[in-house]
């Protein structure tokens, strides 16, 4: 693969130019915003590149495993802050819940799929992991913001399911089918489309590493049935372990915002 | 069947009930009455648990009404609200949602008693009005197998004639306790007790 000097990417840089022109002339204040997130951006890479160089020349399953953990504990904070929801009683069960859908999607893919004889390969179980919980995030919060929420606006509903059928399982269920479809239906709708409006950057990646097209396309169709499991787990797992701080002792919907 | 000794309920800094006293007896259809916000709704609120109050007891069928007992005292409940957006299509998917062993041939009985045609049942609630959407989930709430039945202003969308028909429904309940919250004068007269909030 061809690497790029420090000098072809500041030229790389340069194209930057073009927005600029177009913030400029339209009077549009974003030149700042950009400046930040593009300072930020490469400050970010650069420490996860010094980070994964060091993951990956010691191959340690325990660091490797602590480096998955730490996506979890950060993806888990993401949605409790996107969610609004109270940080004391959800960490635990979103912690939980992302960290039982990595095993089950990691010791799958990687140990059934993959059949890596270690599976702790910093190689395949960091990117993987990361991919998987990078990719289910937006799911994950769209998901349990529409579960959330609608049990705190349609309580009116929840209350005549749960009086009428006596069953707190069935009174969430509606809640949980609209939760699982708002949540995964962008990643079907994502999948219906792959390859025909977007190239995948995991693909694209490989074959610019070198990879044949096919054992890249292998990859990239494992890597999304891995992300839409891995969503749909995290997601049932996070409504199913939350429960016990969303609900009195009555059966009623508490407040659970931060 | 239930019974309301010296409940206090507030929301906030307004009192609602201070000391509210009342029993509705098992068979009979017992009406609430009174004007809006005299807490009508919130006594069948408190009957299910969904509402708490601050001091007093609650009895229902001899059990006290407290975290322990009002998962068995909800079996016995059937709960008609005022208007409820549903997630289903129909009063078929109304079944299936609430999951009951109950009778369809019982639910459109009850809808061909409240003047409306049985193919209600199957109709989609976007093309019911306000009044016959009630009316479905009414004759769906009396036919399941409960001893309580609530209801929540069973009159607010339903005109006179319709109002006639739920009468005779409900009357023709034997064996089921009614408890309803109304301000509906023919309907508090059909009652066989009424409480004055």
């Amino acid at each position: 693969m061809i690497d790029i000097e420090i000098v072809d990417l500041l030229i790389g840089f340069s194209i930057l130019v073009l927005p600029i022109i177009v913030f400029l002339y339209f009077r549009i204040r974003l030149i700042k915003d950009l400046l930040v997130s593009i300072l930020r951006m490469i400050g970010q890479l650069f420490l996860v590149a010094v980070y994964l160089e060091w993951i990956f020349e010691k191959n340690n399953a325990w660091i490797n495993s602590l480096w998955v953990v730490v996506m979890i504990l950060i993806g888990a904070g993401t949605v409790l802050k996107r969610v609004k929801l109270n940080w004391k009683e959800y960490l635990f069960p979103f912690i939980l819940a992302g960290f039982i859908s990595m095993i089950i999607i990691d010791s799958f893919f990687l140990g059934l799929v993959l059949k890596l004889d270690y599976v702790f390969d910093a190689r395949y179980f960091v990117p993987i992991s990361g991919m998987v919980l990078g990719n289910s995030l937006n799911h994950n919060i769209v998901g349990l913001s529409t579960y959330f929420d609608g049990l705190s606006q349609k309580r009116e509903l929840y209350y005549f399911i749960l009086t009428n059928s006596g069953s707190k399982k069935k009174a969430i269920l509606p809640f949980i089918q609209d939760a699982l479809i708002k949540g995964l239906n962008p990643l079907l709708a994502n999948m219906s489309v792959i390859g025909l409006i977007s190239l995948p950057g995991m693909m694209t990646g490989q074959i610019l590493g070198g990879a044949s097209p096919v054992v890249a396309i292998k990859y990239q169709v494992m890597i999304m049935l891995a992300i839409f499991v891995g969503c749909t787990m995290t997601l049932v797992l996070s409504v199913l372990f939350s429960g016990r701080f969303l609900f009195d002792d009555y059966g009623r919907v508490k407040e659970h915002g931060a | 069947m239930i019974e309301f000794e010296g409940v206090c309920l507030s929301f906030g800094a307004v009192s609602v009930f201070e000391d509210l006293s009342f029993h509705a007896d098992a068979g009979l259809h017992t009406c609430l009455s009174g004007l809006s916000g005299k807490g009508k709704s919130s006594i069948l609120k408190m009957v299910q648990g969904f509402v708490v109050p601050e001091k007093g007891d609650i009895l229902v069928d001899g059990l006290e009404l407290n975290p322990e007992n009002v998962k068995a005292i909800r079996s016995k409940l059937a709960f008609a609200p005022q208007n409820i957006n549903l997630p289903v299509k129909n009063g078929k998917e109304l079944v299936e949602l609430i999951g009951e062993d109950l009778s369809e041939d019982l639910i459109m009985r009850n809808i061909g008693f409240l003047g409306l045609s049985s193919d209600m049942f199957n109709r989609s609630f976007d093309e019911m009005s306000g009044g016959q959407k009630q009316r479905v989930v009414i004759a769906f709430c009396l036919a399941l197998p409960r001893q309580i039945v609530l209801l929540d202003e069973p009159t607010a969308s339903l005109d006179d004639e319709s109002i006639d028909h739920l009468i005779r429904l409900v009357a023709g309940q034997k064996g089921k306790t009614i408890v309803s919250a109304s301000h509906n004068q023919k309907w508090i007269n059909s009652a066989d007790e009424v409480i004055t909030l």
